[in-house]
């Protein structure tokens, strides 16, 4: 299960983002450049986890943390700075979910000469296998992951994507959307159990 | 604790997610009960299988991230939309860029583009006028843009307008066609920054000839505007070991006042290392004010090796 040091960092402000934030809040562009690239990798992951596409997930980094930097001054320190960012980042990434469910574009895979190819192969931390059998295998797992995936609901995919890859409680992601940490497990049960239904074979 | 009940429960063990009692209550369930071993089983081997789905988001993308938003919040950049990408996003932000350092710098910077967009309107406007009431006489294929230089109503009741006329013409070809690559050179220093941005961001593939190469470094050296010269920054890429370029890469490196613009050259200077470079960027270091630069040219310093102060 993928850890987040950012996400743990979130969980409790420490001082040196709490002074980071209130420095950038009088004006000082370093303090937030700093505070930004406190954050920042781990937004850009989730984006592109969630978008699979290298320029979606740079338009959310920049609209997302443009945001931050416009509404700074309104953050009054009443939730950690993690979830108010969180809750800023995974709007616009819903947003862009749901767009996509409605245009039914976007597929994880694009057409080529040679047949359909992964959008992100050239972004996956694992390198070609020399073992063509094997190759094949995680071909087809790679293909029914994305499957199980574009199954989900924009809400399923962001609570599963923020416990299992990003590695937040339920309860914080419960808070970032709005919801009871009820409606989070729920949200991660029905969403593993479709990835179940999907994944039979492999797991 | 049912079996039905333990279903429910997995993913939310796996994860964590249950309290010290709930856990407790689960694993003695799980540890008399072949069924709910398996199922315990196999939310491990899913979850297994998704890590090798995770995606690391590469260095680049989140340098130009971050020199995307500094721009942005640097220029006073208004909103980019989503939706506006690649050259035209590019072009949108050094825009940005050039009309906040208009404030700075004087007009120089401002008339540019403000000429070009009263142009633009004049020619709009007269262009819709003429195309009313032109002669018959005047060729019906071509549209005809003017610029109204000056109105002046004569004695006889009558008016007398000078425009200047331009006929709109489209000229279709190849990249390789010599007369395409002379427009797109002649489009590279058109008035309309938008123009020069799409013409250089073509001449790119041309970056082989001469002609085109000394182009490219001409538009780097003196465009005004930051998006056109990013462009040409991408079109010098494969020539980034040729010393003429690396000789203007290591001038706008020290005098260019957009930082994408120093981000990018500082990508291209290292990617050939020379000791002279290393000299350039040991001094730059101390001096630079940006945060973001300040912090590449260390890294880049770094990775050749070099330690980061002059002694």
């Amino acid at each position: 299960m993928a850890q987040d040091a950012a996400g743990a960092v979130g969980a409790r402000v420490s001082p040196q983002v709490d002074s980071l934030i209130r420095a950038a809040q009088g004006g000082d562009q370093d303090a937030f450049e700093q505070l930004v690239r406190t954050y920042d990798q781990s937004v850009l992951r989730l984006a592109m986890n969630l978008l699979r596409s290298p320029e979606d997930a740079r338009d959310v980094y920049q609209e997302a943390f443009l945001r931050v930097y416009r509404n700074l001054h309104a953050f009054r320190f009443d939730c950690s700075f993690h979830t108010w960012l969180y809750r800023i980042v995974t709007n616009i990434c819903l947003d862009q979910l749901r767009k996509r469910k409605v245009r039914k574009e976007e597929s994880p895979t694009i057409e080529t000469s040679e047949g359909p190819i992964d959008r992100m192969d050239s972004f996956e931390e694992e390198s070609a296998h020399a073992d063509p059998e094997r190759s094949l295998w995680n071909l087809q797992l790679k293909q029914r992951i994305e499957i199980a995936l574009e199954d989900l609901t924009p809400r399923e995919r962001m609570v599963f994507e923020l416990r299992h890859y990003q590695g937040l409680r339920l309860r914080n992601i419960g808070e970032m959307l709005g919801t009871t940490e009820e409606a989070a497990k729920n949200c991660l049960f029905r969403a593993t159990q479709k990835m179940r239904a999907v994944l039979g074979d492999f797991t | 604790m049912t079996c039905d009940s333990i279903l429910k429960l997995v993913p939310l063990y796996y994860y964590g997610e249950l309290t010290p009692d709930e856990e407790e209550r689960l694993e003695e369930h799980v540890h008399g009960c072949p069924a709910c071993t398996l199922e315990l089983a196999r939310q491990r081997a899913l979850a297994a299988a998704l890590d090798r789905r995770q995606i690391v988001a590469a260095t680049m993308l989140l340098e130009d991230c971050r020199s995307d938003l500094m721009a942005a919040i640097q220029g006073g950049a208004p909103r980019v939309e989503p939706s506006v990408k690649g050259a035209w996003r590019l072009f949108l932000n050094a825009m940005a860029a050039s009309w906040n350092g208009a404030a700075g710098s004087g007009i120089a910077r401002l008339r540019q583009p403000v000429g070009a967009l009263a142009l633009i309107a004049i020619g709009f406007f007269a262009a819709r006028m003429i195309s009313t009431t032109a002669p018959p006489s005047s060729p019906s294929n071509d549209d005809v843009y003017s610029t109204v230089r000056s109105v002046q109503p004569d004695h006889a009741g009558g008016v007398a307008i000078s425009l200047d006329e331009t006929r709109h013409k489209v000229v279709k070809g190849s990249m390789n066609d010599g007369n395409i690559q002379r427009l797109l050179l002649v489009a590279a220093h058109e008035d309309n920054p938008a123009v020069r941005v799409e013409s250089v961001d073509l001449l790119r593939s041309q970056s082989g000839s001469t002609e085109v190469r000394d182009a490219l470094l001409n538009v780097l050296s003196a465009d005004s505007n930051a998006g056109v010269r990013l462009k040409a920054l991408e079109g010098l890429k494969p020539l980034a070991g040729d010393s003429e370029v690396r000789k203007t890469l290591r001038r706008v490196l020290l005098t260019d006042d957009n930082v994408p613009v120093r981000m990018q050259v500082i990508d291209l200077l290292v990617a050939n290392r020379d000791d002279n470079m290393v000299g350039v960027m040991q001094g730059l270091v101390q001096k630079e004010n940006n945060n973001s630069v300040r912090l590449k040219l260390e890294k880049a310093l770094r990775d050749m090796n070099a330690s980061i102060g002059t002694f």
